[in-house]
């Protein structure tokens, strides 16, 4: 599983598809909400991050983590608790 | 006239009617959305109609009235419509009652009641009865021999426009007890010269829309007629009123005109006010995709219009069929348009009295509209009627009959046409129609032009398609033959497809004809043109995607945008509106 | 009969669609409080009916949408639909005013109240008395995220400030259920609601009105509501203190799963008395010498209106049993319902006007009835979301439907979706998810297309092939679909592909309620199902007409005896063709 600047950087590019920008101009620090991404389609991201990472995720999950930082730190946490599962 | 003058009647009467939003003028909308919910006739607005002289459009000039040709007519019902439909059908009514004696009557009999119009009397045109509906040669009111070379009158008419305010009516009665065609005829009644107890007025209906119209009805008791009151020969009855509806039914397109444009201007106001998710309706794309169809939409139906109006004159001998072209698809079309307009006012389009909030008077729009497919020939009469004429429409187009100079004149738009004449009518079009079997040349020349780099590529592929689209409706129809009772609902659909290829050549040839002589950002490039048939290919060249035509729409906004913001009618022309330009927002 | 599986046994006798149908009486008759002369008279003063409140009010309407746990009768979504129903079968302005206004603001408090919330608002709602749901902000709209009405923690008191509008019932409500903004971020997790009952509102702090007036549903009384630094008990956010906050716009999207499932199925009976209306009208009425029903075209128009009105109710069933079936999966299928079968409804009733001619503009007279409901119809289209929030709630998901869900290889639902009155297992409030990814019933077109008994059917092969090849495109087309394309504020081509979708979506659940039929029945019979079909695939340009005219005529004279029979019997023309009033 990836660390969390990775996916800070698949976020962004996720996010800059989305809105037809250029990665440089999505702000990690920028609430989704203020770049473009409406409440629907934040839930639609959530089908995106379970496809690539393999994880089950909240769908309100971008409600809760609004910027692309706060959600990349969270999945990297999900993500390393998944892993260190199966070990105990 | 130019083509930039073109509406010029519209434009005096909107400026003589005043700012409709003034609700100090007779016939602002707050005024009338007022009467309405009172239910009551529209008597100061006609009052006012009265001051302004507009009867005497109902008038041939010949006859001492205003009237020069049927486009006059047009305007006024597209002015009046636009302020209020109750009014319209309470006014203008006059001339579809006296239409059947200007172009019957006896030079007497039409010099007479021109004279009774002119000094303000209401005429009445009274053909249905409570039973028969639209089943004209089922009407049991009678008009029988009595002494004297009188005919006595008994029976009953009802759901009449204007019976019981009418001074004068013309009723289509029975003389030949066994009926059959030739077994009616039109007999003017004046109300002044029968005896109380010879008639009644039967109580105004309690409508669902155009509440205040007296749309109520008549029965006659042994009411006795002078001779000279039948309207051309006895028995030319059904004759002259079938007559009579191709010009009525062509000019009830005015209505709808009047009426989209009400509801085109509410819904654009609203979007432009509104903001949903941070950003103004208007700009959301599937609103403004919403606004931009029905604008596209009016355009086709005032194209139609436009070139069926002066048929009236131009080709007369085929108006059989542009006018039931007109009265199938323009209000059909055009109660889908306002059915849309409603989904971008949301709840505001349902909204009664003045709220505030935006869309007032959608809903009464909405409803009054209805009646115009329903009355005057509803759209099953008049689809029945296209497709009596299919067969004769078939082989017309492989003969490639074209009336050319007819046709020019028709799609011309600054020609000078002959006056309306009865005598050039007919029952049934003996040559097809013009304007449809005139669109495999107009598509050869257009391609001409296109090669020569003088039009838009586009629109020869898209008249390509028409072209294509109107071969292969016409290979469907050879042969075809109409059933004389069971007509199947497959034919509908083929008189459906042909009203549709009609109303898209209209387009085409309105445009080609008139391309140079209009000015303005619409005609450059064929912009409306392309955006009229972008519309109306998908319903005749069967397409599963349903056409892309995302960019000629887009591109037609600014334009309704614009002729909002001006107060300028919705329209192909020029025409400024009565709405106060001081206070436009920016 | 089909019906009866759902109302427990105790009380199957005097609830449930027929009995509710047998208290309203015979609606030709002018004696009759809730016949079509007092509702006509009811309308015409913008009044709701007193006798029909009163009415439902003894048979305890309210109970059909409380929790069986909660002392109510709800037990099936589907049975909910189809009492409501028979109101709207009636009244359209009854069914809204009385039901579905005080519906609309439980099942939030079903999904998120706390024990207690959910206790008083049964035992509210048991009593006969009436909730709203405020939620519209003039200016926001469906926009809930920028809806401005606050609730502030304000020295242990919730202060209430702001106003919502158009909200039915709103002045005479015994509870309110408040949409409100208790954060100040944008974005999603800034709305709770508040659950308050009216008693503890200071007068002084609340305003009702404006009443709206509205030309359909006459009677409702839609209304305003504002609040000037109202204090509310802190516990009357919805939910756990300190966890709720913030959740308001999941509970709504949940909720309106639900009414959204429900309301189009409500609205179908509309229609229903539409179409018997007309037909009755068509039997009678002699035109050019004959029964104006024995002309083609008007037996096509009944026909197709007939077919149309039985599409309409498979999706509207398949949506309310598919609560309860495909819960994970009703996110995309309701909106799709709650913009489809209204459509559908709409365009019937126009063409019945047609039929009906000058009549249908009369508000007197034997059919003024039909013109009340041809007014009554738009109100209620609109009335919890218009077309364009469903479509807008439907674009985003499109793209992982065409990835998942529309492929050749995907699943089909069971059978007992398309099994009206079918028993059904306990609706799973939080199954509901606010995801898209599997799309069954879509699979059952696919599944459908395969089977021989469709394949080798000369009518119903062509138009399943076309819907399944409109699936096709749809996921090539959706799979596509630029990103701007997938939002809310998409364009044409996400808003196009959605409304196609639906049409698909109904085609399936017209096939699947064929196909799960009873052999021997009228549904089991192929002719309404491929009438249908072919409609739908019309809709999409897709025609299939076949090639010799008499299969039309014998399909349209199949229909035309069934409904006839169903005249004749007094039975309804919905799919489960319920025994009516006189």
């Amino acid at each position: 599983m990836a660390e969390k600047a990775e996916i800070a950087a698949w976020l962004t590019e996720r996010i800059a598809y989305f809105l037809e920008k250029q990665p440089s101009d999505i702000d990690p620090d920028v609430e989704l909400v203020e770049l473009g991404l409406d409440s629907v389609y934040a839930l639609t991201l959530c089908g995106d991050i379970e496809e690539h990472f393999g994880l089950a995720v909240e769908p309100t999950l971008p409600w809760d983590y609004p910027t692309v930082h706060a959600l990349a730190g969270h999945l990297a946490e999900t993500a390393a608790g998944a892993d260190a599962a199966p070990r105990v | 006239m130019t083509a930039g003058t073109h509406l010029a009647i519209m434009e005096r009467l909107e400026r003589e009617l005043g700012d409709p939003a003034d609700p100090a003028t007779p016939l602002s909308f707050s005024a009338l959305l007022a009467v309405d919910e009172r239910e009551e006739f529209p008597v100061t607005a006609c009052r006012r109609l009265d001051e302004l002289d507009l009867h005497r459009t109902y008038v041939p000039a010949e006859l001492g009235g205003d009237l020069t040709g049927a486009e006059d007519l047009l305007q006024v019902i597209r002015v009046l419509s636009r302020r209020d439909l109750t009014v319209t059908i309470a006014h203008c009514k006059t001339y579809l009652g006296a239409v059947s004696v200007w172009l019957a009557g006896a030079p007497a009999q039409a010099k007479e009641l021109a004279r009774r119009v002119l000094d303000g009397a209401v005429v009445s045109f009274a053909l249905t009865e409570r039973r028969h509906g639209s089943d004209l040669l089922a009407g049991e009111l009678t008009a029988a021999p009595s002494d004297g070379g009188w005919s006595r009158l008994d029976g009953e008419k009802w759901l009449i426009n204007n019976a019981t305010r009418a001074d004068l009516l013309c009723v289509l009665s029975r003389t030949d007890p066994s009926g059959g065609p030739r077994g009616f005829s039109l007999v003017l009644v004046d109300k002044a010269g029968l005896p109380e107890r010879a008639y009644r007025c039967l109580p105004k209906g309690v409508l669902h829309g155009v509440r205040g119209a007296d749309i109520s009805g008549i029965a006659f008791d042994g009411a006795l007629v002078p001779a000279d009151a039948v309207v051309g020969q006895p028995g030319a009855g059904l004759e002259v009123a079938l007559k009579s509806f191709q010009i009525t039914r062509t000019l009830c397109a005015g209505m709808s005109l009047g009426c989209v444009d009400r509801a085109l201007r509410i819904a654009t106001s609203f979007a432009l006010g509104h903001e949903l998710y941070d950003r103004r309706l208007v700009d959301l794309p599937h609103a403004a995709r919403t606004l931009a169809e029905a604008y596209a939409d009016t355009l086709v139906v005032e194209a139609l219009a436009l070139l069926a109006t002066r048929s009236i004159q131009a080709l007369p001998g085929e108006l059989s069929v542009a006018s039931a072209v007109v009265k199938y698809l323009v209000p059909t079309r055009t109660d889908r348009t306002i059915a849309s307009l409603a989904q971008v006012l949301g709840a505001r389009a349902l909204l009664t009295g003045v709220t505030g909030v935006g869309g007032e008077g959608f809903q009464k729009v909405d409803r009054d509209h209805r009646i115009v497919g329903i009355f005057d020939g509803n759209t099953l009469v008049n689809l029945n009627s296209l497709v009596n004429q299919l067969p004769q429409l078939y082989r017309s187009y492989w003969a490639g009959t074209v009336d050319a100079d007819g046709l020019a004149a028709a799609a011309t738009l600054t020609t000078a046409l002959p006056r309306i004449d009865g005598d050039r009518l007919a029952l049934l079009s003996r040559i097809g129609s013009s304007v449809v079997q005139g669109l495999p040349a107009l598509t050869e020349a257009i391609g001409a032009a296109a090669a020569g780099g003088d039009v838009p590529a586009g629109l020869a592929a898209q008249a390509g398609r028409l072209r294509d689209a109107a071969d292969a409706l016409h290979a469907e129809l050879t042969g075809f033959r109409p059933a004389a009772r069971d007509v199947p609902p497959e034919d509908f659909q083929l008189a459906r497809r042909y009203a549709t290829c009609f109303a898209a050549a209209a387009c085409l040839h309105l445009w080609w004809h008139n391309r140079d002589a209009v000015g303005g950002d619409l005609w450059a490039d064929a912009l409306w043109v392309r955006a009229a048939l972008a519309r109306l290919l998908p319903a005749l060249a069967r397409s599963e995607d349903g056409g892309e035509d995302g960019e000629l729409l887009d591109a037609l906004l600014p334009h309704l945008l614009a002729q909002h913001r001006d107060r300028m009618l919705f329209s192909l022309l020029p025409c400024r509106l009565g709405e106060n330009r001081t206070e436009v927002p920016a | 009969m089909i019906e009866t599986s759902n109302a427990s046994a105790s009380i199957a006798e005097s609830t449930g669609p027929e009995a509710l149908e047998r208290l309203l009486g015979d609606r030709g008759d002018a004696s009759n409080p809730v016949g079509d002369a007092a509702l006509l008279a009811a309308d015409e003063r913008a009044e709701l009916p007193a006798a029909g409140e009163e009415l439902l009010h003894r048979y305890g309407f309210n109970a059909e949408f409380v929790p069986v746990e909660l002392g109510g009768r709800f037990t099936s979504a589907e049975h909910l639909m189809r009492t409501a129903r028979a109101v709207f079968r009636r009244d359209s302005a009854l069914g809204i005013g009385y039901g579905v206004t005080s519906l609309i603001a439980a099942v939030p408090v079903w999904i998120s109240g706390r024990a207690d919330q959910q206790r008083a608002f049964a035992d509210l709602l048991l009593s006969g008395r009436r909730a709203s749901a405020c939620y519209t902000e003039l200016p926001h709209g469906a926009d809930f995220t920028r809806d401005e009405l606050t609730a502030r923690q304000n020295g242990g008191r919730l202060l209430l400030n702001g106003r919502k509008d158009l909200v039915n019932n709103v002045g005479r409500s015994d509870a309110l259920l408040v949409f409100a903004r208790t954060g100040q971020r944008a974005g999603s997790r800034s709305h709770s609601h508040v659950l308050v009952e009216r008693t503890e509102l200071p007068p002084d702090r609340v305003t009702f009105g404006p009443r709206y007036h509205s030309a359909g549903v006459r009677g409702c009384q839609l209304g305003g509501v504002e609040f000037r630094d109202c204090p509310v008990r802190p516990e009357a956010v919805l939910g756990t203190p300190g966890v709720a906050e913030g959740t308001g716009l999941e509970t709504v999207m949940r909720a309106f799963q639900v009414t959204r499932s429900v309301l189009p199925g409500m609205m179908t009976g509309v229609v229903d008395t539409q179409l018997r209306t007309v037909a009755r009208f068509a039997f009678t009425r002699r035109l050019y010498g004959r029964p104006l029903a024995d002309l083609p075209q008007s037996r096509a128009v009944l026909a197709g209106v007939f077919a149309d009105l039985l599409a309409a109710d498979c999706l509207a069933t398949v949506a309310a049993r598919g609560l309860h079936l495909l819960t994970s999966q009703t996110v995309t299928l309701a909106a799709a319902v709650k913009y489809f079968v209204p459509v559908l409804l709409q365009d019937a009733a126009y063409d019945l006007s047609v039929l009906l001619g000058a009549r249908s503009y009369l508000r007197e007279g034997e059919y003024a009835i039909f013109q009340k409901h041809l007014r009554d119809l738009p109100v209620v289209t609109l009335a919890h979301a218009s077309s364009a929030v469903c479509l807008a709630s439907i674009v985003p998901y499109l793209p992982v439907l065409a990835r998942r869900a529309w492929q050749p290889d995907t699943a089909s639902a069971p059978d007992a979706l398309f099994q009206p009155g079918a028993p059904l297992p306990p609706l799973d409030l939080s199954g509901l998810s606010l995801t898209a990814g599997a799309d069954d019933l879509a699979g059952t077109l696919r599944a459908a297309a395969m089977l021989p008994r469709v394949a080798d059917d000369p009518w119903l092969a062509g138009p399943v092939a076309a819907l399944v090849a409109e699936l096709d495109m749809l996921r090539d087309r959706a799979a596509a679909l630029p990103p701007r394309e997938r939002t809310v504020t998409a364009g044409r081509p996400g808003f196009g592909l959605a409304r196609r979708y639906a049409s698909v979506l109904a085609g399936a659940a017209c096939v699947g309620v064929w196909h799960a039929a009873p052999p021997g029945s009228f549904l089991a019979d192929p002719a309404w199902a491929s009438l249908a079909l072919r409609r739908l695939a019309a809709r999409l340009g897709r025609d299939t007409v076949p090639a010799q005219r008499r299969a039309t005529a014998t399909v349209d004279e199949r229909l035309c005896a069934e409904l006839t029979d169903r005249l004749a019997d007094g039975r309804a023309c919905t799919l489960t063709a319920e025994r009516l009033a006189g």
